[in-house]
């Protein structure tokens, strides 16, 4: 088991350094071969572990890592030097103290640093998988960019060593690593983001850099209050034995804060929004399948601790405006990254609020979501990279000649959004799952309950509403040819959108299975008690929900069985028409609705900022 | 099963005013008031080609409004008939011999019943349609030919494309004056 | 077995008693305005000759996205007359409204356009409430089941006179009737969504229309659903009110449809869910 799982960290680090020496025929075949390798690996780690499974490295390692943290600080440092950022060179300061301060107070000890349990194994699935799809996407799109050829080879190595940090990150339990692998991301996201070298490039880069670095403060800042009160070495799994000790809110709601500023909730959220400048697999990579889920992913790891607390109710109620906020924002954005980053903000609200809830049902919401939505999304950003490079175009006002001139395109960005709405899909059932189980908060405590509920019905339905203004330009079609002619793309571009359309349909069809075997063991081991799951009938019950199976069959027949259909049926023997436009015989040539939310968006930032202090002042009283 | 029948029990009406005075679209539209209750025969004005039957024409048909007649009529489908309302649509009425107009719209689209009057009363108008639903259950579905549907729908694998069945109308016919 | 054989029989049988229910309607709609009205079985006779017409699309994908939309909407209500969970019925409610509106962006026609997005925004208006409804039910009966609020011991009108406020105001919405009816304005947009299907096809939608009645008279016939009098009296009650609704009034455009609904009629369902949940009702 240990030499896989090392495996997992180690062939990314390699193949990151093969890929800039080796010319690019070889190097091509070493990322399909690492991708296989890479998911095949996390796949069978999946299946195979069951027990959380702990392992340590020789501890001269720690002063490596506390070398490497200090290394990475300087070259923040330096960056803000070079680009006369003042907020960078403030945070670099703070948290060179911080660090600096706690590495002389951090008490030594021979615990282990990893734990592999069934939430790693679940992320490593999500991470490995999706990052192989995307490293394969990138090939032809790195090679079609505007750089130098040794630019290229340097983006596909910084992406398969982020995979390798994220491979780290989910299984580490000592703090202090954590605190690296975090900053490592943070790095990488910084280096991708200002890939393109131009003035919006670097201004977005910086803004993600300072942003991120606020979160690692707080990281370092939660270690400390977790040695001052004397609970030992900060590792995770202290944290949560130590559950109920008095002055546990703090350290657990500066973990919160690092983990909402990760998921670019509001008032954080600029850094995401200006992220879309990097190339597409970055953000499909980054920016929404696998760097931002690691703020569901600190807040799963903390669940158990964080049940019931005021610190939860604050999480919870602050996520839910941010679902409202962020979908009525993406209401009047044009560009399709930007439509599509809001949305991502607003259903990581959804899956942090599962997450803080924290009853056996809303886990398993929580890690559906994790799942499906990153399925969902990273289908997304791959299209919406080929509509960059293919058909030239990044606005959505553009689209609408999309369905004639890209069939198969529309086709499968009309599924990815099918898939973030309506059942049987898998994000569908998340939200599903968290609309009747918030009704169960709501009377244990009531008036939480109910203004969540609220958030969630509007935010659902304005999505919905964001949703069908994008739809209705990818299906428009003039009539005047009925047969379709499915464009021809790259192999390296259709490849992972072939498998991802797979894995979301087989997910569909399997999904009692998946429920058994994926979501609630991993669930009933991060709240350490089993629970049950029983099939009675055409239904599956677990915890007091129950989900009919037989309605979500049927509703797989009309969904996507419909779409696919609606592009591929012909009438025959039934005569063509025009449309009517009262006689007219012009082309008109129209667009879709538009709001201006802009007199409300500033009101977003405040209350953002207001409930962040709230967090904090709930944490101290 | 023969649905004959049920053509004259639910006959949905189109009204186009190809350039009038609008005397005859008053007329009309009092049908559907509540004295003269037009819905009782379960008739209903849609306002839309695809899903009507008869086609209720006013006004002399000028110069601007005969090609979006002819493209409205296209769109319909059969079976259907065609009643002109008002003396300017059977024969152009006062507008006959002016220089944009031809004189009554039979001579673009084939027409089945022809109400008389200037100002037809509604009392006409619904003796007329009446006698239009009459010609209706008899019809086929296939497509009719005038004057100017010189363009055939196309003929396209084992559809018709009606698309382009009314095609541009460029020459305007001169009456004799006699 | 014995209780499923009702509600199946109401389903198969649910276009038929949908097409009787607007028969009704547009005659008690023509002797409030003093006429006499179409025959009872009017929209039979529609079907039937629409059934008679020569076939006529615009497009395939229009056509099978709009055959699709009935068979969806029908497919939402059996799971609603079932018995199934209410949060699931709104959603496939849902499905079959975005059946429709993606057949109405299919074609590149400004009313088509212009008529989905207007029901898009519709959707918008009424959603939240359902969903607010739904959690008042479940946390009245303890069940999202609709089963559970036959087995109820009270009419749930008593229990959730607000919620059924909110409800008798977001139904026009749903029914796209006046003054709400923004979605398919006759007048103004030549009836949105519907304006392409002809013949055959336009029978899927027109048969809808009925099927949505049906949908929208059971949710009210769930407020008294334990006593059939109580309930029959209520869904009485709602058609007479909708129709002298919709004779009386004009249309409003979409943003007063948007702020009477989310400043009106959300407000209203959100004080009786809080006052559902402090156990003040």
């Amino acid at each position: 088991m240990y030499p896989l799982i090392i495996s997992l960290f180690i062939v990314p680090v390699i193949i990151s350094g093969l890929v800039v020496i080796f010319p690019k025929s070889i190097s091509r075949l070493l990322i399909i071969a690492a991708s296989f390798l890479l998911s095949g690996l996390s796949l069978y780690l999946f299946i195979t572990i069951n027990e959380p499974y702990r392992f340590s490295i020789p501890h001269t390692m720690n002063e490596v890592v506390a070398g490497a943290d200090i290394l990475l600080l300087f070259y923040f440092g330096f960056v803000a030097i070079i680009r006369k950022s003042w907020l960078v060179g403030l945070m670099t300061a703070l948290q060179l103290g911080a660090l600096i301060y706690l590495l002389t107070v951090i008490p030594a000890s021979d615990a282990v640093q990893f734990i592999v349990d069934k939430l790693s194994v679940f992320m490593f699935l999500l991470i490995n998988v999706i990052s192989s799809l995307i490293a394969v996407f990138s090939i032809k799109y790195i090679d079609e960019e505007d750089c130098s050829s040794f630019r290229k080879k340097y983006f596909m190595s910084i992406l398969f060593w982020f995979i390798a940090v994220m491979n780290l990150l989910v299984c580490s339990d000592n703090m202090e690593y954590f605190f690296l692998f975090f900053e490592l991301t943070t790095l990488a996201s910084f280096l991708f983001i200002g890939f393109r070298k131009d003035e919006t490039s670097v201004k977005n880069a910086l803004t993600a850099l300072w942003m991120n670095q606020v979160g690692g403060l707080a990281i370092l800042i939660a270690m400390f209050f977790i040695i001052k009160n004397g609970y030992g070495i900060p590792t995770f799994s202290n944290l949560l034995a130590h559950s109920s000790a008095a002055g546990i809110l703090l350290p657990l709601a500066l973990l919160s804060v690092a983990a909402l500023i990760k998921g670019a909730q509001m008032p954080f959220s600029k850094w995401l929004l200006g992220a879309m400048v990097a190339p597409t697999p970055v953000s499909a990579l980054l920016h929404s399948s696998t760097m931002v889920k690691i703020a569901p992913f600190i807040i799963l790891r903390l669940s158990p601790a964080l049940k019931n607390t005021p610190v939860a109710s604050v999480v919870i109620v602050l996520t839910a405006f941010v679902f409202v906020a962020s979908a009525i924002a993406a209401l009047s954005q044009d560009n399709l990254k930007r439509i599509l980053a809001h949305s991502t903000i607003a259903l990581l609200a959804l899956m942090i609020m599962m997450g803080a809830v924290g009853t056996p049902v809303t886990l398993v919401a929580c890690l559906i979501l994790i799942l499906f939505h990153g399925i969902s999304k990273c289908m997304l950003f791959l299209n919406a990279g080929i509509l960059e490079r293919v058909f030239h175009f990044k606005e959505t006002s553009d689209m609408d000649k999309l369905a004639e001139t890209g069939p198969f395109t529309s086709f499968v960005i009309t599924i990815g959004f099918m898939s973030l709405l309506l059942p049987p899909f898998g994000a569908f059932i998340g939200k599903w799952f968290s609309i009747e189980t918030l009704g169960s908060l709501a009377t244990h405590q009531k008036l939480l309950g109910s203004l969540v509920i609220v958030a969630i019905a509007c935010g659902g339905a304005v999505l919905s509403l964001l949703y069908f203004k994008v739809l209705g330009l990818l299906i428009t079609r003039s009539g005047n040819q009925d047969k379709i002619k499915f464009e021809k793309l790259n192999l390296f571009y259709a490849i992972p959108i072939y498998f991802l359309i797979g894995i979301m349909l087989l997910s569909v069809l399997s999904f009692p299975f998946l429920m058994t075997t994926c979501f609630v063991p991993v669930a009933s081991q991060i709240l350490v008690m089993p629970i049950e799951i029983a099939t009675i009938g055409w239904s599956i019950h677990i915890g007091s929900m129950t989900l009919p199976i037989i309605p979500l069959l049927i509703a797989f027949l009309l969904v996507p069985v419909t779409i696919i259909l609606a592009m591929l049926i012909r009438f025959k023997n039934v005569d063509r028409a025009k449309e009517y436009m009262c006689g007219e015989k012009i082309d008109y040539s129209f667009s879709s609705f538009y709001f201006s939310t802009d007199k409300a968006t500033p009101y977003f930032s405040v209350i953002g900022i207001l409930f962040f202090v709230a967090l904090i002042v709930v944490a101290i009283v | 099963m023969k649905l004959n029948a049920f053509r004259k029990k639910s006959p949905w009406i189109l009204h186009y005013n190809a350039g009038g005075c609008n005397g005859c679209d008053i007329e009309i539209l009092a049908c559907l008031a509540p004295k003269y209750d037009i819905e009782r025969f379960g008739m209903i004005n849609t306002g839309n080609p695809k899903q009507s039957d008869i086609l209720l024409v006013t006004g002399p048909v000028t110069k601007r409004s005969r090609e979006r007649l002819v493209e409205i009529y296209s769109q319909m489908p059969e079976p259907k008939v065609v009643v002109s309302c008002g003396a300017c649509a059977c024969t152009g009425g006062v507008f006959r011999g002016m220089y944009n107009c031809e004189g009554g719209i039979d001579q673009y689209i084939p027409v089945d019943v022809y109400v008389c009057g200037c100002g037809s009363r509604p009392e006409q108008i619904i003796d007329g349609v009446i006698q239009a639903l009459a010609i209706l259950e008899k019809k086929t579905k296939e497509l009719e030919v005038s004057v100017r549907l010189k363009n055939e729908a196309v003929k396209e694998g084992t559809q018709l494309n009606r698309r382009n069945i009314a095609g541009e109308i460029k020459k305007l016919i001169t009456i004799e004056k006699n | 077995m014995n209780d499923l054989v009702v509600p199946v029989i109401l389903i198969v049988l649910a276009p038929l008693i949908g097409g009787l229910v607007y028969g009704f309607e547009r005659i008690v709609k023509a002797r409030m305005q003093q006429r006499w009205g179409p025959p009872l079985l009017q929209p039979f006779y529609d079907v039937l000759k629409l059934a008679d017409k020569r076939k006529m699309i615009v497009h395939s994908t229009h056509a099978f996205l709009g055959i699709m939309h009935f068979v969806s909407l029908w497919f939402a209500l059996a799971v609603l007359l079932l018995g199934g969970d209410l949060i699931l019925v709104i959603f496939l409610h849902l499905l079959s409204t975005s059946l429709l509106i993606l057949a109405g962006y299919s074609t590149r026609s400004i009313f088509s356009h212009l008529g989905a997005n207007r029901t898009a925004i519709s959707t918008l208006c009424y959603e939240p409430v359902l969903i607010l409804f739904a959690v008042s039910v479940f946390i009245q009966t303890g069940s999202f089941e609709v089963a559970s609020i036959f087995s109820y011991n009270q009419p749930l009108v008593l229990k959730m006179p607000l919620a059924f406020m909110a409800l008798l105001m977001i139904l026009p919405i749903k029914l796209k009737k006046s003054p709400f009816d923004i979605a398919e304005a006759h007048q103004e947009i030549t009836g949105g969504v519907e304006l392409e299907y002809s013949g055959i096809f336009f029978e899927a939608i027109y048969t809808a229309k009925w099927l949505d009645y049906i949908f929208c008279y059971t949710l009210v016939y769930l407020f008294g659903a334990n006593d059939p009098l109580v309930g029959m009296g209520l869904v009485l009650f709602v058609f007479l009110y909708i129709n002298a609704l919709d004779n009386s009034s004009a249309r409003v455009n979409y943003k007063q449809m948007l702020r009477f609904s989310l400043l009106v009629a959300l407000p209203i369902a959100f004080i009786n869910l809080l006052l559902t949940i402090l156990h003040l009702l």
